[in-house]
């Protein structure tokens, strides 16, 4: 049982970042369409900034703030360099855009940095553990899970009660009626990337954390979860972006524990068998917003 | 019936195609072994086997994704897959001793011939590609296509993975698995081989019917119902083709280069092969090769730049200023580059969707073709009744329809107006498939239809048009119309089906049959609309506002153009339109809808006359 | 106050627009009628950018706004209530109307809200309900006070009677009606014709994308070739 409950934190701490990316995902999706494949990015060029940080004297105090500036940069930069040119192209454009600009940028660090493993300092008290009772809980686990839950309120406030917020659910609701009510379409758009940076931001000070490296494809991994959860919640849904999440780490978590011994290494192949029992059941996802068919 | 249009045509789906492949394979083979000849190096002998063996996969790759418009980045992970299981069967024991000392199911004792290897390996991913497209069709359905290829993505990382950790089987990342020596694939007449069948497969798939209709699918997706094409089945059908190719090419890859890595069957190979697709053409598989040979050419400009400095072909150049550039790993980022900068300005590639065979058969194969004969009116008309009765449609809390119905017979043409908002486009829907009712029920003869998906329907009979305009854009006028007799042929053997050219000619359309239906102007892409329902041989046309953007006098040259078209077919037509002048000069009878109801039928006279539907078009007067 | 001249649009499947004009004045309420696929929508799509005209031009206030993305047409004073309403349904009454009010200052916008709470008293019944739960004639309200929020010169509306029951469509006209007697201009397309020609100032009859009739409520009422007018060839 306790073993049970430590694992439950464990995916949590794992889910909180997934549902983090798969926000971040989800966001750029309602109003766009576009999945972005070069979300994982979001981390990388923070992750080298971070190294460079860290040879220069820095810690993690001030890591924080760059990494969180950098995703939310980084993302306004590639939406204006790539993506601003093909708004309005079919599914199929968007999507191998937004993999050739993953594509480039992971190039540009093999090719000018290096592709060994940049190692990043991990926090001194990352492997801390508190003692809950009989549990023994990681200090990161609980950071984790408490910095989601605060940015998912905050997020919740911002797309409820502020002006921006209203406009990037109206644009994702209906783009043609919001402009029609005077929203402004790069604007919205832009503030759509750069809440995705910021979301990608935070699931990237953790992810580094954890990682304590960063290596030029090192972006495919949160890419990967961040997708596949916005997808198992139902593409278009942000609160299913944050279930997908927060069930993706959860499986994780749990068939790792319940796999027995030799093929625990295989858990990643186990989760996509469950991802695809899902479709097979819930072809839509698991909170599937329904897509009406326009005739 | 003339004898010029049977289908299958052997010359242009079977002749033309091979013909095709044997220049395509002369340009592959011949532009390399030039090259090679030109440099006299080894490194040239090495680059054009490489090139010759991404042609064969990028030809399978093209199957899939050029035929269906669906973004697959799972094939290189098909790729992992049959590379795995050639390699695990066809590798000496001696030499899996030394990576993979206790593989499971007794798998280190065990070598088979190469050719036999090959097979399993086909055998092994086409099984996982089939499990993989039922999954991609459940899901591509309900969310679209971006759900497919999230998946097929899931896909490649998930083989990449399992080949990682799996390493009592894959030997894992560090060594991988390997050949002996001498035992990887010498010489390059079986690669050139594959690469011959991989040409031909793909040409004569992509003549085939399959592969006609699921490029109609691919144009739009709504339209390919509507005239019987289950684009489910299809899609497969490209997939398993395509995955076959693929497996074959990534044995060889496997063999030649005498190893295999997790990370050969990766994201960077992906790349590659997806940027060789798209710069060439993804919609056709000259563009395919075409692909192939420029990055082939790129890769090596700039390998050679990035390694050995500035001497190409002996042109040396100052190498300071511009040494930040190349470097070693340049060829990534050309690639990404190359990527985005064709989805941007080109997403069509070099050559669209040109294909040589094709090109070839229309300047010499055809021959001169005069145009058709007109086609007579059909002297019996198969007896068809249609009814549908107490459809009621509600969306949310809005009742779209309530007890609504009509009833056809074949030979007449029923016309149905209303306001507005009024639910005809909804009552249409739901007799063709598209919007399930929530009661009601409709029927021909004694065939009862409701609860009957789209492409049934349009096979059982009920062929319709759409107020926006649906037609295979891509295609030419031709194709637009063969597509549709395709499937009459098949699923309406019982009907008179006719000959796509005299239903072009009928339509006025012959001087632009070879023309994209995407270039025509708006009265032709009507009328092209109404022979490609013809061809399907229906009992019924219905059509959704056939005059909706006409001017007055086209809209009554339709009315005798509708009628004409459907008497050659014998087909009854039920027509919505707003024109009351085509409506009232084509009908036999008149519904008139308003508010989701019936309100009035009659004869057209009747019907004018009638002061409901006279308050109905021009709205009541206040009721103060 | 509004000038279409010489407009052309062609748009896929939607009727043509072919050298249509009309104008609006000031205080005026001008309606648009005419069959189905005459182009109406055609027409005030290319008035409020969501569609660019081939040729012509469209001036309000003295303002070339030809070609001009919709956001900054409302910003010049014009907003649309579109064609289906197309309200945020996912948003809630009170969200949709802030949106429409989204180019207003913050301290105005409070008392816009207040002022649409007391115009429209079943939408301040519904205040805090997702806009998808609205019956038709609710809907349409939310998406006239939506449109007002922006304090707009001109008010356009697409078929404001569009699906609605006869009981409805009263309580649209006289919307309008009180509309016009706060001064407001309003420009309105509606199948509705006899309606709306009781309750205009002026009208314009389309068929075909071509402006075949106008004058005023009255005299076009009074033509007995009306119905055949819509349809005649």
């Amino acid at each position: 049982m306790t073993q049970l409950l430590q694992n439950i934190i464990d995916g949590l701490g794992r889910g909180s970042i997934y549902a983090l990316l798969a926000l971040g995902v989800a966001v750029v999706f309602g109003i766009m369409h576009l999945l972005n494949f070069a979300h994982g990015e979001l981390i990388t060029i923070p992750g080298y900034l971070t190294y460079w940080a860290f040879n220069h004297g820095w810690n993690w105090w001030t890591v924080v703030p760059l990494i969180l500036v950098s995703a939310v940069g980084s993302s306004l930069l590639i939406e204006r360099i790539a993506f601003s040119r093909v708004r309005g192209a079919k599914d199929f454009t968007m999507l191998l855009t937004s993999f050739g600009v993953h594509f480039i940028v992971s190039a540009l660090f093999l090719l000018y940095v290096s592709a060994s493993v940049k190692s990043i300092q991990r926090p001194g008290w990352a492997a801390d553990t508190v003692a809950l009772g009989s549990l023994r809980i990681e200090i990161f686990d609980l950071l984790v899970i408490g910095v989601t839950i605060v940015t998912l309120l905050a997020t919740t406030w911002l797309l409820q009660r502020t002006m921006f917020g209203l406009s990037l659910r109206a644009a994702a609701s209906d783009f043609e009626a919001a402009r029609l009510m005077g929203v402004n379409s790069d604007s919205v758009i832009r503030g759509a990337f750069a809440l995705s940076g910021f979301l990608a931001g935070i699931a990237g000070i953790f992810w580094l954390m954890r990682a304590g490296s960063v290596t030029p494809t090192a972006g495919i991994d949160p890419m990967l979860k961040g997708v596949l959860a916005a997808l198992i919640g139902g593409l278009g849904s942000l609160r299913g972006a944050v279930v997908g999440g927060l069930v993706l780490g959860l499986a994780e978590v749990l068939l790792r524990a319940w796999l027995p011994e030799g093929i625990q290494n295989l858990t990643t192949g186990f989760v996509f068998v469950l991802i695809a029992l899902l479709f097979i059941f819930k072809p839509g996802g698991l909170l599937a917003v329904p897509q009406v068919e326009r005739v | 019936m003339s004898l010029r249009s049977l289908f299958p045509k052997p010359t242009r789906d079977i002749a033309f195609p091979l013909a095709g492949s044997v220049l395509l394979f002369g340009f592959l083979v011949g532009g390399g072994l030039l090259y090679q000849v030109i440099l006299g190096s080894g490194t040239a002998e090495r680059l054009v086997t490489t090139m010759l063996i991404d042609a064969i996969i990028v030809i399978g790759i093209q199957i899939y994704i050029g035929n269906t418009g669906i973004l697959s980045f799972g094939h290189v992970g098909f790729g992992a897959i049959a590379g795995y299981v050639f390699a695990v069967s066809a590798i000496a024991p001696e030499d899996k001793i030394k990576r993979i000392p206790k593989a499971p199911f007794g798998l280190t004792d065990v070598q088979v011939s190469p050719g036999v290897a090959i097979l399993l390996a086909v055998a092994f991913t086409v099984v996982a590609a089939m499990i993989l497209g039922v999954g991609l069709a459940r899901s591509g359905a309900e969310s679209g296509a971006v759900a497919a290829t999230v998946i097929t993505l899931a896909l490649l990382f998930v083989t990449h993975e399992v080949a990682k950790s799996w390493s009592e089987l894959t030997g894992g990342n560090r060594g991988g698995l390997s050949f002996g020596i001498g035992e990887s694939l010498d010489g390059r007449v079986l690669i050139f081989v594959v690469l011959f069948l991989a040409l031909v497969v793909a040409r004569l798939y992509g003549q085939s019917r399959s592969g006609r209709l699921a490029v109609a699918a691919r144009e739009d997706n709504l339209a390919a119902r509507a005239v019987g094409i289950n684009p489910l089945v299809q899609q497969m059908v490209a997939l398993v083709i395509s995955v076959v190719v693929v497996s074959v090419g990534s044995a060889l890859r496997v063999w030649e280069i005498g190893s295999i890595l997790p990370d050969r069957f990766f994201f960077d190979y992906t790349m590659l092969t997806l940027v060789m697709l798209i710069v060439g053409g993804r919609n056709s598989v000259t563009g395919a090769v075409l692909g192939v040979v420029v990055m082939t050419a790129s890769r090596e400009l700039t390998r050679r730049l990035g390694q050995e400095g500035f001497e190409v072909f002996g042109i040396g150049l100052d190498e300071e200023p511009l040494d930040w550039i190349f470097r070693e790993n340049l060829n990534n980022v050309v690639l990404g580059l190359s990527m985005v900068a064709f989805m941007i300005w080109r997403p069509g590639g070099i050559l669209g969707d040109w294909e040589l065979d094709e090109w070839l058969y229309r300047t010499f194969g055809r021959g001169n073709e005069e145009e058709p004969e007109r086609l007579p009116e059909l002297d019996v008309i198969p007896d068809a009744q249609f009814t549908a009765s107490g459809i009621g449609v509600a969306f949310g809390g809005f009742q779209a329809l309530h007890n609504a119905g009509l009833s056809a017979a074949s030979g007449e043409v029923v016309g149905i107006i209303g306001p507005n908002g009024a639910g005809k486009t909804t009552f249409v829907n739901v007799i063709t498939g598209m919007v399930q009712p929530d009661s009601g029920s409709f029927a021909i003869d004694d065939l009862d239809l409701s609860a009957t998906p789209a492409h049934a329907l349009a096979r059982a009979g009920l062929v319709r048009t759409f107020q926006n305009l649906r037609l295979f854009g891509a295609l030419t006028v031709r194709e637009n119309v063969e597509t549709a007799a395709l499937v009459a042929r098949e699923h309406r053997a019982d009907r008179v089906v006719r000959d796509p050219d005299a239903l072009i000619a009928e339509a006025g359309l012959w001087e632009l049959r070879d023309r994209r239906a995407s270039e025509l102007d708006y009265g032709n892409s009507r009328r092209l609309e109404l022979a490609r329902a013809a061809a399907m041989a229906p009992s019924f046309m219905l059509l959704d506002e056939p005059t909706s953007g006409m001017s007055n006098s086209e809209s009554l040259t339709m009315i005798e153009q509708v009628r004409h078209m459907a008497a050659t077919v014998g087909a009854g037509v039920i027509v919505i339109d707003h024109d009351l002048g085509f409506i009232t000069g084509i009908s036999d009878r008149i519904y008139v809808f308003d508010q989701g109801q019936v309100i009035a039928e009659g004869t057209p006279t009747e019907v004018q006359a009638d002061p409901r539907v006279q308050a109905a078009y021009l709205g009541s007067a206040a009721v103060t | 106050m509004l000038e279409v001249t010489g407009v052309t649009t062609k748009y896929g499947a939607i009727s043509a627009l072919r050298d249509a004009g009309l104008s609006v004045g000031a205080g005026e309420v001008v309606g648009l009628i005419g069959p189905n696929g005459a182009g109406k929508t055609t027409l005030l799509g290319s008035i409020a950018g969501l569609l660019r005209p081939d040729t012509g031009t469209v001036t309000f206030d003295g303002n070339d706004i030809t070609n001009v993305a919709p956001e900054k047409i409302l910003r010049a004073g014009l907003a649309l209530v579109p064609e289906h309403r197309r309200i945020f349904t996912d948003m809630t009454v009170e969200e949709n109307l802030k949106i429409g009010g989204v180019t207003v200052k913050a301290s105005e916008r409070a008392a816009l809200l207040e002022e649409m709470a007391d115009l429209f008293p079943v939408l301040k019944k519904k205040w805090d309900v997702p806009a998808g739960y609205m019956s038709g004639g609710e809907a349409q309200q939310l998406a006239i006070a939506r449109a007002l929020m922006s304090k707009p010169k001109l008010l356009m509306m697409d078929e404001p009677s569009l699906g609605l029951a006869p009981i409805l469509v009263d309580l649209v006209f006289d919307l309008i009606e009180q509309l016009r007697d706060q001064g407001r201009t309003i420009l309105v397309v509606e199948q509705n014709a006899t309606r709306m020609l009781q309750a205009a100032d002026r009208a314009y009859v389309l068929r075909s994308g071509e402006v075949v009739a106008s004058g005023t409520g009255a005299e076009l009422l009074a033509r007995t070739d009306l119905f055949d007018t819509f349809v005649a060839g």
